[in-house]
Order: structure tokens, then C-alpha cells, then sequence
């Protein structure tokens, strides 16, 4: 009869040995359930009762890419249980997961994130806090995130997410595992800067800001993004300049999560009136402008009904830009045709 | 020759010239009249897909995926990843497959036709990403000839080589079908005048009495065998009905298709899930 300490090990042995063998060679060690055996095919997928497609397929080389990386399937998926499994249930961001917070100890959720978004403009609930008119059109979790992917920090030439290899030299100097100094970098350098592109970041927003029946249903008075594409600083965004601005940056409060965007009435928000000014002196973009700058009107369209002022200020610029540099092309272009034919006459003069 | 290039030279002044008209003009007038044209178009566009989404009366996973215009790109520094994208979808897909354009079935089926089986369907659409449908669903039992399975191109039709190498499991441009050996030469089971009267029949339909619609559909199907093959007519390590080898599988992905993991999870299916469809008889001795 063997003790239990050593019937203990002989299993432990067992099932490390079953997951050495059947979890394939490349698979990364958040899929302990081997769900990639299934999953990693693109054409795992089915049409709901809606009639909608649900793709169940997996890119497992762009998942362990992503911030969730670490995560187990079940963590998220928390309804299955046996291989094979019923159909799964919808996730819920706000489960609890593995991961371990380390300064409270505490289990990792999204529960503040959701906390903060009650509060935000964007919750579903009134100030009252009663259901709002319409709580579907406001954004849910994945209505605004897919699976965020690390990206390289801009001052290291990146060949892959996250890394570099310059960087994670001096990180090997003293940690010598190898899994350990991957993780806590991607981790550190995905939260030193904003784990989407400015451009992407517009882009969400403009999945509700820029709909045409959400902007007439609410009475907005810009298609916000298409606006900020219109300014100097949404034209640099189009070319993928990391260091302008974006939504959230005027949106939220410096320091705040962008998950607590409170909306312009709000004497609270960035862009209440009164605080408006402290936006674009911030340290980080032009400290040294006036708080006036500010009253420019961001998001003014090229528009006669929505900002008439703009309208004509912008309209009698490009007139008279083009009504006199036009003419004087034509002039200049006349004078070198008299100049190449010097004689050329269209009428002759009676002697 | 001095005339002569002075001449020159104003002739390039007037070029320039005309060019700097052409860019005044572009970033002026043109400017304004083309942010009205695309107001216009963007509302057009809007208005036009919303009318083809209510139109629309499920989605195909060619719609969705292989040919849907509506892509994403993500600017992550290292690359640019450009996707499909499906609304509510939260992982990533990150791949890009041409439609199959040489499908008897599709036409008519869709490319996710396993619809009906909950607990199987996926795993059947999954399958007919890669295989052919008349893979499974053209069973030869009288015939004298055996079918050969080849791979073919998913866009052009053309047998080629086997993918497998090449890419990631499942994640082929080609597809595996059944072919039969006419005159020395393969053959597929659906020749182009087939498809010719399928896409017919499918034009006409409406025009059709009840009668001629049967007899039609029993031409198109007139190789579909009643019952398909089953799962473990593949999955298992004697004389399975596709040759791995021959098909460029390497050892180690035959060992894992006919492994005891999947050819045991699909004994748990047969155990739990596998419909009475693919147990013909069972329902009728009940």
C-alpha cells in the first residue's frame, strides 16, 4: 500500500505527464483545457438563432499576444466544464479570475471598471439612478474592446508584440526566467502607453458617435469623430501619429480612468466649461497656451446648420485664397504666352 | 539655340504654372464641392447597408468573414493587423481566405449548412471549411470504381498540391474533394454542367410547377447518398476513408486525428450528443 504522500506525487506525475503529451507543442500555457484541439480551426463556427454568425475560432498566435494571454479559457468561460460542452454561455467581464491581484491579494475582476462606468456619461442608469430611456445604446464591455493586443513602445523598434529585445536584456541581467521577464514586461510597457492607436481609439467611438440615427435620436450636435477628423489634430491621427491627442485625452480627467468620461454639463468633466481651459495647457500637450485656446470649437463641422460661424470663416478663406491665387496663375500663365509668342495677335489693327 | 531654350524655359514656367492651378484648385473650390459629394455618399452608403442588412436573412460565414467589406485594422507599431469584423466579436480572427468559388452546394446551402444539429454543428462547418461536402455526403457502396481525394483550390477550382504544410491546422486555401478516375482522368462528382444547371434551376425556381422542382432537385442530388459519412469513418486507425499520407498529412497530425483524445471525444458525442440521423434505423425499432 502506498502513503499518501507518495500516491500524491504519483499522480501529480500522471497528470503532468497526460498534459505534456496531449496538449500540443505550441499551445501556451493558458490553454490547459487543450480548447485549441477544436478551437484553432477558422471554420468552427455556426449561425445562431438570430441568424447571426458565431465564430468559435481561436487565433492562438494573436490570443498570446494579447493582455489576456495568461488567462485560462474557463476563467473567462466559466460554464464549461467537461470536454465536450454544451453551448457556452455569454461571458461575463465582471467574473472573477485566477489572476491575483498583488497589492490587496485580492482575486483580479472588472467589477471597478464597471463601477466607474455606472457613474460615467456612458451608464445605463439616470442620475436618479433609474434605467435610462434607451440603456441598450450605451456601450457595453465589448462594444468598445475586443481583446486588446500588446504593442511595442514606440521609442524601441518592435518586430513583435510588445517587446524589446534591447530592454529585455537588462531585464535578463537579473531575471533569469525567461516566462517571468515576457510577462511583467508586456504588462509594464503595454500600461505606459495606450494599448490602442489614436486612430483605432476614434474609430471605436465612432461606432456611436458617428451613427447617424444614435447622433439625430440624442440631438448631438456633431458627428464628434468625423469632426476630430476634420482638425489638425484628427488629420495627424489618420497618419498614425502616436503623440496626438485622441478622444480620451480631452475627454477624461488627467489620472482618471477613461471609464469614468462624464459629459460636458458635468461641472466635474474635463469639458465643462469652466475646466475646459486646462485641457490643452496640460504639461503633456501646450502648456504655455492660453486658456482661450480652448474655446475654439473642436468639433465644429463644415456645416451652414451646425456651426454657421465657422461655415463662413472657413468658406471666405478658401474664396479668397482660391479666387486670387487662381487669377493670378491665369495672369501669370498669360503673361508667359505673350512671352513665347511676343508678335501673336487675335485682331489686327487697321492701319 | 539660344531662342530655343528660352523658349523652353517658359514653357516649363507655364507648366508649373498650370500645376500650381491644378493644386490651388484641388485644396479650394474642389475642396468644397467634394466634401459635399462624399456627405452625400456617406448617407447613400449608410441608408443602402442598412436596407441590405434588413434584407438579409442570415449571415454566411462567406458573407461575414471571407467577403465582407467591413474591416478593422489595428495599428500595433510592429504591424498592421487587418481583419474582419463582426460586431459583439471579442477575440481576434486574423486570417484570410478567399471564398470557395468552385461548390456545387454552396450556392444554394451556404457555407455553414450543419445547422440543425446543435451539439454537432459546429464541428461540421468546421470541417466543411476544409472538405468538400461531397467528401462526406457521396458514398460510393455499389460502385466498382473507389473515389480518390485530391486537394483543390478554393478560388480557381484547380487540383493542387497538399496545403498542410503550409499553414496552420484547418487554415488551407484548398480544400479536400472526391474524384473518380474517368478515361485515366480524374474527374470531379460536380462537372461544370452541373453547377450550369443548379445556378438554372436556382434562376427559375419560382417559375417552376412542384413537379418539375422535385425532379430537378432530384437531379442535383442525384449522387448524394441518404445518409453521409459518420465521424468515425475518418477518425479512426483501420482503413480510415481519407488517405492522410496520400493527402500530405504528416505523421504527427495523423497520430493527433486518429488520436484516442479526439476519436474519444467523439465517442463521448456519439455517447451524449450524436443525433439519430447519423444511427439510421434507430428510430424506427424504437
Amino acid at each position: 500500500m502506498l502513503s499518501p504522500s507518495i500516491r500524491n506525487l504519483a499522480i501529480s506525475c500522471a497528470i503532468f505527464s497526460l498534459l505534456i503529451f496531449v496538449i500540443p507543442e505550441d499551445s501556451h500555457s493558458a490553454d490547459i483545457g487543450n480548447c485549441l484541439l477544436c478551437h484553432k480551426y477558422p471554420g468552427l463556427s455556426r449561425v445562431d438563432e438570430k441568424g447571426n454568425l458565431r465564430l468559435l475560432y481561436i487565433n492562438e498566435k494573436t490570443f498570446n499576444s494579447s493582455v489576456h494571454s495568461r488567462v485560462k479559457c474557463e476563467d473567462c468561460h466559466t460554464d464549461i466544464k467537461k470536454i465536450p460542452h454544451d453551448t457556452a454561455k455569454k461571458v461575463d467581464c465582471l467574473t472573477e479570475c485566477h489572476i491575483t491581484e498583488p497589492s490587496t491579494e485580492k482575486k483580479f475582476s472588472h467589477k471597478e471598471v464597471q463601477e466607474y462606468l455606472d457613474k460615467s456619461v456612458h451608464s445605463i442608469y439616470d442620475k436618479k439612478g433609474g434605467l435610462k430611456e434607451y440603456p441598450e445604446d450605451m456601450p457595453t464591455c465589448k462594444k468598445c474592446h475586443d481583446n486588446p493586443l500588446f504593442r511595442p513602445l514606440s521609442f524601441f523598434k518592435g518586430t513583435r508584440y510588445g517587446i524589446s529585445e534591447d530592454s529585455m536584456s537588462r531585464c535578463r541581467v537579473c531575471h533569469k526566467k525567461e516566462e517571468f521577464i515576457v510577462k511583467f514586461y508586456n504588462h509594464v510597457t503595454g500600461r505606459l502607453h495606450r494599448i490602442r492607436n489614436p486612430q483605432n481609439i476614434a474609430e471605436t467611438c465612432a461606432r456611436c458617435h458617428d451613427n447617424p440615427d444614435l447622433v439625430s435620436k440624442y440631438g448631438l450636435s456633431t458627428k464628434a469623430v468625423f469632426s476630430y477628423g476634420e482638425t489638425f489634430h484628427g488629420k495627424a491621427a489618420k497618419y498614425l501619429d502616436e503623440r496626438i491627442p485622441d478622444c480620451l485625452d480631452c475627454h477624461v480627467n488627467k489620472g482618471e480612468s477613461v471609464h469614468q468620461m462624464l459629459g460636458h454639463n458635468d461641472p466635474r468633466s474635463s469639458t465643462y466649461k469652466k475646466n475646459k481651459g486646462k485641457i490643452c495647457s496640460n504639461v503633456d500637450c501646450h502648456p504655455k497656451a492660453s486658456p482661450k485656446l480652448a474655446a475654439y470649437g473642436m468639433h465644429a463641422e463644415f456645416s451652414l446648420e451646425q456651426s454657421p460661424v465657422q461655415y463662413f470663416y472657413t468658406a471666405f478663406f478658401i474664396v479668397l485664397t482660391g479666387g486670387t491665387l487662381l487669377p493670378l496663375m491665369g495672369i501669370i500663365f498669360l503673361d508667359l504666352i505673350r512671352r513665347l509668342f511676343p508678335d501673336a495677335v487675335i485682331r489686327r489693327r487697321k492701319k | 539655340m539660344k531662342d530655343f531654350i528660352k523658349r523652353l524655359y517658359i514653357i516649363a514656367w507655364m507648366g508649373l504654372a498650370v500645376l500650381f492651378m491644378y493644386i490651388i484648385w484641388n485644396v479650394t473650390f474642389n475642396h468644397i464641392i467634394e466634401e459635399y459629394a462624399t456627405r452625400q455618399q456617406a448617407t447613400e452608403i449608410k441608408q443602402t447597408r442598412e436596407e441590405l442588412k434588413h434584407k438579409q436573412e442570415k449571415s454566411t460565414f462567406q458573407k461575414v468573414i471571407l467577403e465582407s467589406e467591413e474591416t478593422v485594422k489595428l495599428y500595433l507599431g510592429y504591424r498592421v493587423l487587418e481583419e474582419k469584423r463582426i460586431a459583439g466579436h471579442f477575440h481576434h480572427i486574423d486570417f484570410s481566405i478567399g471564398p470557395d468559388k468552385r461548390s456545387y452546394c454552396i450556392t444554394c446551402h451556404g457555407d455553414m449548412p450543419h445547422d440543425n444539429l446543435k451539439e454537432i454543428r459546429a464541428f461540421l462547418n468546421m470541417h466543411s471549411f476544409f472538405i468538400n461536402c461531397q467528401t462526406c455526403h457521396v458514398k460510393l457502396e455499389k460502385a466498382k470504381t473507389r473515389l480518390t481525394y485530391k486537394w483543390y483550390d478554393r478560388t480557381t477550382g484547380d487540383l493542387v498540391d497538399s496545403p498542410v504544410m503550409e499553414a496552420a491546422p484547418g487554415m488551407y486555401k484548398a480544400k479536400i474533394i472526391p474524384l473518380e478516375i474517368v478515361n485515366g482522368k480524374y474527374q470531379r462528382l460536380d462537372a461544370k454542367e452541373k453547377i450550369e444547371f443548379a445556378n438554372e434551376y436556382r434562376e427559375r425556381e419560382q417559375t417552376l410547377t412542384e413537379a418539375q422542382k422535385s425532379r430537378a432537385k432530384k437531379l442535383i442530388h442525384k449522387r448524394v447518398s441518404p445518409q453521409p459519412h459518420i465521424c468515425e469513418d475518418c477518425h479512426q486507425r483501420e482503413n480510415p476513408l481519407l488517405p492522410l499520407r496520400t493527402l500530405g498529412y504528416p505523421e504527427q497530425r495523423i497520430d493527433i486525428i486518429l488520436s484516442t483524445e479526439v476519436v474519444g471525444m467523439i465517442k463521448k458525442y456519439t455517447e451524449f450528443y450524436m443525433p439519430r440521423m447519423l444511427h439510421p434505423g434507430e428510430r424506427t425499432k424504437k
